[in-house]
């Protein structure tokens, strides 16, 4: 389970290092990958399991990456770039990753959490997440860091609940599919309407 | 009453996707009228609780009392904007008041977490269904804020979880019963980080500030019968759904960010920036929505205050806010049809030529402003005398201010719009004045209107 932890964690940062838009979908698959194997090895094999597994790889390695990819390579060449991360974003990365720390010795005492390393993995990817979605400018970078902090989630609850009921995981996984097929739609609209997809662009309107 | 709900949204979306099938034009109005026949099988099943003073019931009442008007207003909406796709519209549309109806009715956490993100993504899709920029730019943000927000809100709602993972009961640890019997055993740590997230990531939702960027943009590029919907219902409901977990998971008094300590800090914020922000607003939907954010701050403060008078003066302004609201974004969307533009300045004159949408839109305005006896004036007034009870000095003078910029801000834009009497500043922005290519006829509305 630590390992699944870990290779989702791997794949937080490399959506957040990665500027090419089609390493970055690798990565979300790994992530998805890994979340089916955590889901089968965390709880005993029935039929319930079997179903969550299922529509974790259908949903997370199959649909979300690929209606992804689709798009993108309508796409010319020069959109499949994400512009470089800023400066700041290394250091503030790091600021997260050490705060992650400090929630965990925090909450120890509490006994809330199972697993330590797990819970180190599953909140950090959410903070890589998080930082994602306000230093990356494209539209499917931003589509990207949401399903990463799903993601995170997942492991994040692994490592205080153990397991989550099924009517949460599959609430979780239906809730992903429709904001992520959403919001694909909406990135294509946005790249055939204002001719980019830096959300730098996003700017008519300010709150 | 669960089983009646979803029959009524997913009626609609198959009458929506028979009006296509069949090329039926009227199929609006035979929307409206399955809309209109739910309404009175739920007036008549939840009278007597109506009367008896249970608010999951008034709630369901006035869920489905808007969700009726926004049909009806929607058959005058798709005539005045012909390039929006019905069907998809319809869709959309029912599965937003399914989700509205299943907060109401939802006695777990997560099932709430669930509806509201649901309420999301479909209202997020009747935004960009408007098709221009503006709308487009205005849903995007919308849904990864509030999707941001409700990830966040998802960390609290596993941390309680957590928490009570020794009962084994599955998802029904999260049922707000059993919330209130077993908090207790749940680390006040723990409980405390856990409100924090759920009350500031579901307040992202309601748009209370600093969380409320995403609202003025939604609510004014939304059609005008969702506008109605998203800031009569939703707001509210969601809120609701924050002071469900914050009495069901309560904390020690000597907590310092406790969930009624962050639901007032939140209302004062939000009654400061909506009201202040009513005196510089040039578009009609956008005043709109930012008094919705002045409103929702008001009726946290009222449920942070806790006192059984307080939440009375919430919820009345909760049930008031949502008919008025609705009302006037309603209002707005056909004022802006007929003066082809959503700018204020541009929408004068109405009582001479619109006589009939003048006396709508003075009254509705009249009633946001507070004055008596048009419903907000009174449950505003009980919100004073529940400050004034509890020893709150400076939540009166905050309120009492707030309530005067707010009268004066909107008498305004009121009596500029019904005579222009009143010199507007010439600031048009070049940006605002730019047009923008779009191929659907929509498009080009929405890009004018703006």
């Amino acid at each position: 389970m630590a390992v699944a932890g870990f290779l989702v964690f791997a794949g937080a940062v490399g959506l957040l290092w990665s500027r090419n838009m089609v390493y970055g979908l690798l990565f979300l698959a790994m992530e998805g990958m890994a979340l089916t194997i955590m889901v089968g090895s965390t709880e005993r094999l029935s039929l319930v399991v079997v179903a969550i597994m299922a529509a974790t790889l259908a949903i997370k390695v199959a649909l979300i990456p690929g209606s992804m990819f689709r798009v993108i390579s309508r796409w010319p060449t020069e959109f499949r770039q994400d512009q470089p991360l800023p400066f700041w974003a290394y250091p503030v990365a790091a600021g997260l990753l050490l705060a992650v720390g400090h929630v965990i010795e925090l909450l120890t005492p509490t006994g809330i959490i199972l697993h330590r390393t797990l819970f180190f993995y599953g909140l950090a990817s959410v903070h890589l997440g998080l930082l994602m979605i306000v230093s990356r400018r494209h539209v499917m970078s931003q589509v990207g860091a949401l399903v990463g902090i799903e993601n995170g989630l997942v492991v994040l609850a692994a490592s205080v609940a153990g397991a989550l009921p099924t009517f949460m995981e599959f609430g979780m996984l239906v809730d992903l599919l429709v904001a992520a097929a959403i919001l694909v739609w909406m990135s294509h609209r946005i790249h055939r309407q204002f001719k980019t997809i830096d959300v730098v662009a996003l700017r008519r309107l300010r709150g | 009453m669960s089983i009646q709900y979803g029959l009524g949204p997913l009626i609609v979306i198959v009458l929506a996707l028979l009006g296509v099938w069949l090329r039926a034009r009227k199929i609006a109005l035979v929307i409206a009228l399955w809309v209109t026949m739910v309404l009175v099988v739920t007036a008549v099943a939840t009278y007597s609780q109506v009367f008896h003073g249970d608010w999951q019931d008034i709630l369901l009442l006035v869920v489905t009392v808007l969700a009726t008007t926004s049909a009806w207003d929607s058959i005058w909406f798709l005539r005045e904007h012909r390039g929006i796709r019905l069907e998809r519209y319809y869709i959309w549309w029912a599965l937003f008041w399914g989700a509205l109806a299943a907060i109401v009715l939802a006695e777990n956490l997560m099932v709430s977490w669930v509806a509201i993100e649901f309420s999301t993504l479909a209202s997020g899709a009747l935004v960009v269904e408007m098709g221009n920029r503006r709308a487009l730019e205005a849903a995007w943000k919308y849904i990864v804020i509030a999707s941001v927000g409700l990830a966040l809100a998802l960390i609290g709602i596993i941390f309680v979880y957590a928490g009570l993972r020794f009962q084994g009961l599955g998802w029904e640890t999260l049922a707000y019963s059993n919330l209130s019997r077993h908090y207790h055993a749940i680390a006040p740590i723990v409980r405390g980080v856990a409100t924090i997230f759920i009350v500031s990531g579901i307040g992202t939702k309601v748009g209370l500030v600093p969380f409320h960027t995403w609202l003025p943009d939604a609510h004014s590029e939304a059609p005008s019968p969702v506008s109605g919907l998203l800031s009569g219902a939703l707001l509210g409901l969601c809120l609701v759904t924050i002071e469900r977990f914050v009495a069901a998971v309560p904390q020690p008094p000597t907590a310092l960010l406790s969930g009624p300590h962050l639901l007032v800090f939140y209302g004062v914020l939000s009654i400061a920036v909506g009201s202040l922000a009513l005196l510089v607003q040039r578009d009609i939907k956008r005043l709109l929505a930012y008094s919705s954010i002045e409103q929702v701050g008001i009726m946290a403060i009222g449920f942070g205050l806790g006192t059984p008078l307080a939440e009375l003066a919430a919820f009345l302004q909760l049930v008031f806010h949502a008919a008025i609201k609705s009302t006037l974004f309603y209002l707005s969307g056909h004022l802006s049809a007929v003066y082809h533009s959503k700018r204020l300045e541009k929408i004068t004159d109405m009582a001479k030529t619109h006589p009939g949408l003048a006396v709508s839109w003075s009254l509705g305005i009249l009633a946001l402003a507070g004055i008596p006896p048009l419903g907000l004036g009174y449950s505003e007034w009980i919100m004073l005398h529940a400050m004034w009870e509890t020893h709150q000095v400076w939540l009166i003078i905050v309120l009492s201010l707030a309530l005067l910029v707010t009268f004066a801000a909107l008498t305004y834009h009121l009596l500029s719009g019904l005579w222009g009497g009143l010199n507007f500043s010439q600031y048009s922005s070049n940006e605002d004045n730019k047009a923008s290519g779009d191929s659907s006829s929509t498009a080009a509305f929405g890009e004018e209107m703006a």
